[in-house]
C-alpha cells in the first residue's frame, strides 16, 4: 500500500486524526484538555510554517508517492 | 502506565513494544509509556505503530493519549462497551482513510478576476464552494463513507475507502486536480480510519 507522502504536508491531517479522531474508550482516561492544549502549543509553530509553505506553494499539492 | 493504541479482533501478536490484551473476543493493543507525550515526533511514532498494525489487521485506532494504569484497567474499559466496539470495527473492516483538503491555489483567490462589486464577489465565492462540493461528491461516490472535518480550507474531508479502491480514488483526485487548476487538492494517506472510528459523529 502506498505511504503518507510528506510529513510536513501531512502534519495537519495527522493532528486532526490523532487529537480529534479515533475511538474514545472512556472520557476520563484520555488526555486532559490541558494536555491537548500543550500538544497544540508545541505543534502550533510547526503547523503555521506548513500552512505558510502551502500558501507559497513550496510543497507539492499532492504526495508524489500516493 | 500504558497507552491504548488500537482495538482489533485479529488474534496475532503485535511486534514489541506493542502487546495485546484480550477482552471478550476483541484485542486491545497497548504500548508502554512514561508520560503523556506532547510533541510532533511522538505523534508520528504513535502513528507509525498504528500503521504497522493496519498493514495486516482491521482495527479501530484509539484517540491519542488514552492512558491507563495496567492491563486490568484496559480490559475493564474495553469490556464495558465491547458490543459497540465490535460494531464500529465492522463499519471500517477492509477499509482505510484518505484525507483530502481543498484550498485556493492563489493566496487571494478573488483578486485579479475582475471582481468589482459585491455581486461579483458573491458569485465567485459561490463558484468556489460549488467546485469543492462537486469534488467531494465525486470522491464520496468512490468511498464507503465520507465526512467533512472543520478547517480553514474550502473543504477538509475524510473518505473511508475499501483497500482495493484506494488506487481508483487517488487517480480520481489526480484527475480532479487537473480539472481544477485554480484549486489545490492536498491528499494524504492511507490513514487508519480515525475519522470513522466513533459510532456517532457530528
Amino acid at each position: 500500500m502506498s505511504r503518507i507522502p510528506d510529513r510536513e504536508t501531512a502534519l495537519v491531517d495527522l493532528v486532526d486524526r490523532l487529537l480529534g479522531g479515533g475511538v474514545v474508550i472512556a472520557g476520563d482516561i484520555t488526555l486532559s484538555v490541558a494536555d491537548v492544549d500543550l500538544v497544540y502549543v508545541s505543534l502550533r509553530a510547526l503547523i503555521t510554517s506548513v500552512a505558510t509553505a502551502e500558501e507559497k506553494r513550496l510543497l507539492p499539492q499532492m504526495g508524489s508517492s500516493l | 502506565m500504558i497507552q491504548l493504541v488500537a482495538i482489533t479482533d485479529d488474534q496475532s501478536a503485535p511486534a514489541p513494544p506493542l502487546r495485546a490484551v484480550a477482552c471478550d473476543g476483541l484485542t486491545a493493543i497497548c504500548a508502554p509509556v512514561d508520560e503523556a507525550p506532547t510533541d510532533a515526533e511522538s505523534l508520528w511514532r504513535h502513528e507509525e505503530l498504528v500503521e504497522s498494525l493496519m498493514e495486516t489487521r482491521d482495527l479501530l485506532p484509539v484517540r491519542f493519549g488514552t492512558l491507563l494504569p495496567d492491563d486490568d484497567a484496559v480490559a475493564h474499559a474495553v469490556r464495558e462497551r465491547v458490543g459497540q466496539l465490535a460494531g464500529q470495527l465492522e463499519r471500517v473492516r477492509g477499509a482505510i482513510e484518505i484525507a483530502v483538503r481543498i484550498r485556493d491555489r492563489a493566496s487571494s483567490p478573488l483578486s485579479g478576476r475582475g471582481v468589482t462589486s459585491g455581486t461579483d464577489y458573491m458569485r465567485l465565492q459561490a463558484e468556489r464552494v460549488r467546485s469543492a462540493q462537486a469534488i467531494h461528491d465525486e470522491l464520496s461516490a468512490l468511498a464507503r463513507d465520507s465526512t467533512i472535518l472543520p478547517g480553514p480550507e474550502l473543504m477538509r474531508a475524510a473518505y473511508l475507502v475499501d483497500r482495493c479502491d484506494v488506487d481508483e480514488l487517488v487517480a480520481c483526485v489526480r484527475r480532479l486536480q487537473g480539472a481544477n487548476a485554480d484549486l489545490d487538492l492536498i491528499c494524504t494517506g492511507p490513514w487508519p480510519p480515525y475519522s470513522f472510528a466513533e459510532a456517532e459523529r457530528s
